[in-house]
């Protein structure tokens, strides 16, 4: 009988807190090099514009500026970034016209903010002074704005080279919807307009990158969530081998998605100057560079169609949409695969046509931001359904009831590809009960029956809403994790994952503390250093603790069984009569018969004797962990709301999420986590909008205009759990990482209809703000 | 080359003299002359709270005042508020009620904090928000910094 | 972004013509105007110091005047360049007499902005703009009267420009005062303003 002390499951503080509390944690600004230079880019005003001419001879002169570089002066370096993510091979009809974007702009300007020269001084300061002395010529071209606009014929092309402003097109149908609509008894169409949002993370982006002639080898600290893919790309970029570059993400300051872009333009840059230059150089983006040049997402426009029966069930589902990709396209279809694949919410929907068109426009470019495109389909189901139980007569919670797929319908096949090219399956759930134990923490039946007709009678807007949702979460393709016991009895584990706060380090230290039987904090994690470890792709879309942690648990368990059967011939004991805790080997019923794991570990790794061949030394394993198609979580957030009649602000008084994210790890951080969507998620609906003219200029870069929630906006977020272990992986877990901005906007359009009953009010558009809630009532 | 000003600040105890530009922002010479990076910069215009310190006590935003500015002031940063063997309460509750995630916004949140538990050793949870409520934080939503708050409020009582 | 708007001036037409053709005057008009010269028929070139807010910088400005019809109207085409980003536009000019020794100025345009001036001084553009311009005009108008009062009797024009620090104060006190509120979105564009207000009362039928 082996026993260990459970630890995951477990509410543990972090191992990571005392650095960042104190001021000790690095991020990269922090880096310091001695004989560091500083970076800053020149960047256009306009957002569609021929480069004429560039002159930066003044700007060489200025003291203490040491190079100025242009698209030119790179020659032969000078290549586009990599294509990201290739349309999925399996799809049929898939029309995509790749376009990345440049390091420099050699001929035309296509989004404002663009970067078309670098400047390199002894510091910040003189950089962007001499940034002040470039003399450029740009002939302005019309901008395309519009994502109907830009694909009529005539319109200015963002990409000469083709014909229209079509990045991309892919079809995808489930059924028959003709058929379906045929039979319906009802039919409702609408058109639903998405509008972009920016991840603000706290820390903008920044690269430092060290290139040592001497030793040639190139050291590069960045902003990223992706290390292993920079590592690889810059080193074939640059014409080195893997092996002489060394990517670090250290601590990041929030990354959200748009720091799992990869190969921004200055990503491209930086690197090359410091090879150049054989110096140490720096680049730190300020909040308006992060506000043009990092980049957003969440632009759509989408006329859907929802064919019922009289009974409210969902017959079929047509959806034509729009999907802006701003002025190139790395990324490939990821969003609006992710749209696609949320369109039907957690519903048994048998008929489902979906037909995206990925439109160029000359603005920032759009790369997944948390949600990634899941929060537009489930605003479009939820906003349906909300219509549906209107027309229909039938109560909003009851209509969701009649189409939740049912707990014995799992693995559910919707047949449709997803992100991960592969066909998507919602492997496990069990819908209802999750969506009741919301409704019941936020007492919905008693606040619609007896206090909200009480308020209303007070002349109180007080509104109430749902709504459910699933997650994709946890694709592949894979992570791996190494992990090793130490001669001091402490465990090392590293994976090619990097943090941005989740809590990597103490999430992933349970899962080892849980086989290895140690304390939490004896176990350090080193992530984002492709010296350590090199295989992986990064942290996103939901799948660091289900990948990466998996891929720990794989490791761990090898060295937990390695651990035992040393253990087993020192100890002269049977293995399943041995139990790992507190860091020792014990023989069950024999407390002093036991062996520290340092010990054993430098048993393990002797400086005489042999190591039996067809073994390894040491206690250590390296595992990998892929799994065949992503986890389905599922949730349901309810909120009560108040909104002034004369102003439109408004005041959250109740705000209730439950999750089903199947085996939790630590309470404590996935708490943290949806709290942390949420709040995002609130911004999202009522607060943040990026407002593009039509010359395709940002006229809010700025915290002063973008408008991100603070304290005061924030409510209580009560949150509740409910566990559906997943079949996919070993720990049982689903990715939590996105859920909080999943289901907001349509819980806001639900709860701010309901609270202004008697107005004539139906919310097919988001971001909301105060101003257009006005607008929208007295249209 | 600008004319240099000889600066003379106290920050968290210790005298500093260091000729500097006058244009030089309080937050680039905490961070990069004195190489104290524990004060973040976060969007350069007073909005986000990320770059807090005290100066005589009182919060600013550094990224909104020249280093010239501080001569013969007292500045404290967050490594003026504790050590890793040593946290204060303040940084202690943090970790106990789980109010730092990501950690960019945190030192600017613990200074202000520090001031205004000084200021208010009782705050309600409402006093609390609207203390706080010039530090932007883009991963905790801002609850468990308020429950650690509201601990560290507790704990300095006793 | 439209710009557009109305002013009327205590002096006959011809006057504020005549005025309008006066750099010496334009240029007091609006401090911060750093050099105008002619340089084309019809064309002006010049330099405006410029500020709004935390956006402050010289724009290097481009004026053409055309449809001209003296003393009635004319259009006016300007482009402006500089650090805080960039300013287009084309505007109209009316002036209608009144009778009454009056002058009625009409002026419509669009106006297109960039930069950082876009990006995050858009917020104070409108209500800066429509301030510095009825500063400007009035500064103007006051001239006009001067130069009557001097006609009247017979004397030299007793004219003395408002300085810089006074136009700007009166700016900031018009933004206290919350002068203008706009119901529907207008985007103004200073240094156009700026040169268009210049050059409205500029006038070059040379």
């Amino acid at each position: 009988m082996i026993m260990t002390k459970k630890f995951i499951g477990k509410r543990i503080v972090r191992n990571e807190d005392p650095q960042l509390l104190t001021g000790q944690a690095l991020f990269v600004d922090d880096v310091e090099i001695p004989g560091m230079l500083h970076a800053a880019f020149l960047r256009s005003d306009y957002a569609h514009a021929r480069l004429l001419s560039i002159d930066v001879s003044a700007a060489r002169q200025r003291p203490g500026v040491v190079a100025v570089f242009t698209a030119e002066d790179m020659g032969d370096d000078w290549q586009p970034g990599p294509p990201l993510v290739s349309p999925p091979p399996t799809a049929k009809d898939v029309i995509f016209y790749s376009r990345r974007q440049v390091p420099l702009v050699k001929d035309k300007v296509r989004h404002a903010g663009e970067a078309i020269a670098v400047v390199i001084a002894e510091s910040r300061y003189i950089a962007e002074d001499a940034v002040e002395d470039i003399l450029i010529e740009l002939e302005p071209l019309e901008a395309v704005v519009d994502l109907e606009k830009g694909l009529e014929a005539g319109s200015p092309l963002v990409h000469d080279d083709l014909e229209s402003n079509l990045a991309a097109h892919l079809f995808q149908k489930k059924g028959d919807y003709e058929e379906a609509r045929s039979k319906a008894d009802l039919v409702i169409k609408r058109r639903i307009i998405i509008d972009r949002g920016a991840a603000s993370a706290m820390e903008n982006r920044g690269i430092v990158a060290h290139w040592e002639a001497k030793s040639q080898h190139l050291t590069i600290w960045d902003t990223t969530q992706a290390p292993i893919p920079i590592r690889n790309g810059t080193a074939a970029r640059l014409g080195l081998s893997e092996h002489q570059v060394r990517v670090i993400a250290p601590f990041i300051g929030g990354g959200f998605g748009p720091k799992m872009m990869m190969f921004y333009a200055e990503e491209m840059v930086i690197p090359w100057v410091s090879k150049k230059l054989n110096r140490p150089i720096k680049w730190i983006e300020d909040r308006r560079e992060n506000f043009y040049a990092t980049t957003q997402e969440r632009g759509q426009i989408h006329d859907v169609e929802i064919a019922l029966s009289s009974d409210g069930h969902i017959l079929g589902l047509k959806d034509v949409f729009l999907h802006d990709t701003g002025a190139y396209d790395p990324y490939g279809l990821t969003i609006p695969l992710n749209t696609q694949c949320h369109t039907m919410g957690g519903y048994d929907v048998k008929n489902f046509t979906t037909e995206v068109s990925v439109v160029f426009t000359n603005k920032t470019l759009v790369t997944p931001v948390r949600g990634a495109g899941r929060p537009q389909g489930i605003f479009i189901i939820e906003r349906l359904l909300d219509i549906a139980s209107k027309e229909l007569g039938i109560d909003l919670v009851e209509i969701r009831k009649r189409n939740l797929i049912p707990p014995d319908a799992f693995p559910y096949e919707h047949k449709i590809i997803d992100q991960a090219f592969a066909p998507l399956i919602l492997d496990s759930g069990n819908y209802w009960p999750v969506m009741e134990k919301a409704l019941e923490m936020i007492g919905y039946e008693e606040f619609v029956k007896d206090e909200q007709p009480r308020l209303r009678k007070e002349g109180k807007y007080v509104g109430i809403g749902f709504a459910p949702f699933i997650e994709s979460t946890g694709v592949g393709p894979y992570e791996g994790a190494r992990v090793t016991v130490e001669a001091s009895g402490k465990i090392s584990v590293a994976t090619g994952i990097g943090t941005q706060g989740q809590g990597h380090f103490t999430a992933f230290a349970q899962i080892v503390a849980e086989q290895v039987g140690v304390a939490v904090k004896d176990v350090r994690i080193v992530t984002g250093d492709t010296t350590e470890f090199h295989w992986g792709t990064g942290t996103f879309a939901s799948r660091g603790a289900v990948v990466a942690g998996n891929a720990i648990h794989a490791a761990s368990s090898i060295v937990r069984k390695k651990i035992l059967e040393l253990a087993s011939k020192v100890l002269e004991t049977p293995i399943d009569e041995l139990e790992l805790d507190d860091g020792l080997v014990r023989v069950v019923d024999i407390p002093h018969k036991t062996i520290s794991l340092g010990e054993l570990a430098l048993l393990a790794n002797p400086l005489r004797g042999a190591v039996e061949p067809g073994t390894e030394p040491g206690l250590e394993a390296t595992a990998y962990f892929g799994p065949n198609y992503g986890a389905t979580a599922f949730g349901t957030h309810a909120m009560i709301l108040e909104v002034d009649p004369e102003t439109m602000m408004i005041k959250i008084k109740r705000y209730v999420t439950v999750e089903d994210c199947g085996t939790v790890l630590n309470p404590l951080i996935l708490e943290g986590q949806i709290h942390g969507g949420v709040s995002m998620g609130i911004g999202n609906a009522y607060y943040e909008q990026l407002h593009f003219d039509e010359n395709g200029q940002l006229l809010n870069a700025s915290f002063a205009d973008y408008l991100i929630p603070s304290a005061t906006e924030i409510p209580r977020i009560e949150v509740g759990h409910v566990e559906t272990r997943s079949s996919l992986n070993e720990l049982g877990t689903k990715g939590v990482g996105e859920a909080g901005t999943i289901p907001v906007p349509a819980l806001f359009a639900q709860a701010i209809e309901n609270a202004l009953y008697n107005q004539e009010l139906e919310i097919l558009e988001m971001p909301l703000s105060p101003n257009r809630l006005f607008e929208l009532l007295n249209k | 080359m600008q004319n240099l000003f000889d600066l003379a600040v106290t920050v968290n105890g210790s005298r500093y003299e260091h000729a500097v530009e006058p244009r030089t922002l309080l937050s680039d010479f905490l961070r990069h002359d004195l190489g104290l990076t524990g004060t973040h910069v976060g969007c350069e215009h007073g909005v986000c709270g990320a770059c807090t310190v005290l100066l005589d006590g009182q919060p600013v935003r550094s990224c909104l005042m020249f280093a010239v500015q501080t001569h013969e002031h007292e500045v404290t940063t967050i490594e003026g508020l504790g050590t890793i063997d040593n946290l204060s309460p303040i940084q202690e509750t943090f970790q106990e009620a789980h109010g730092v995630q990501c950690g960019f916004c945190t030192p600017g949140i613990l200074t202000t904090v520090k001031s205004f538990l000084e200021q208010n050793p009782d705050p309600s949870e409402d006093e609390i928000r609207e203390a706080i409520s010039g530090n932007l934080c883009r991963c905790t939503g801002y609850q468990h910094i308020v429950d650690a708050v509201k601990l560290a409020a507790e704990k300095m009582k006793a | 972004m439209k710009i557009e708007g109305e002013y009327t001036f205590d002096g006959p037409r011809e006057d504020v013509w005549k005025l309008v053709r006066d750099p010496e005057v334009l240029a007091t008009c609006l401090p911060g105007t750093q050099s105008l010269h002619l340089v084309g028929e019809n064309e002006y070139e010049g330099e405006v110091n410029v500020h709004i807010g935390p956006i402050a910088g010289v724009f290097s400005g481009r004026l053409l005047v055309s449809n001209e019809v003296p003393p009635e109207s004319c259009t006016l085409t300007g482009e402006g360049k500089g650090k805080p980003g960039f300013v287009n536009g084309t505007g109209n000019v009316q002036l209608f007499e009144q009778g009454d020794n009056k002058t009625l100025m009409k002026y419509a345009g669009e106006v297109q902005i960039g930069g950082r001036l876009a990006s995050v001084g858009q917020r104070m553009i409108d209500t800066v703009s429509k301030s510095m311009i009825r500063q400007g005009l009035g500064t103007l108008n006051d001239a006009i009267k001067a130069r009557a009062v001097a006609r009247a009797e017979a004397k030299e024009v007793e004219y003395t420009p408002p300085s810089e620090t006074e136009f700007a104060a009166a700016v900031t006190k018009d933004l206290a005062g919350g002068l203008f509120s706009s119901k529907r979105f207008v985007w103004l564009a200073l240094a156009v303003i700026a040169v268009i207000l210049l050059v409205t009362i500029w006038l070059v039928v040379r």
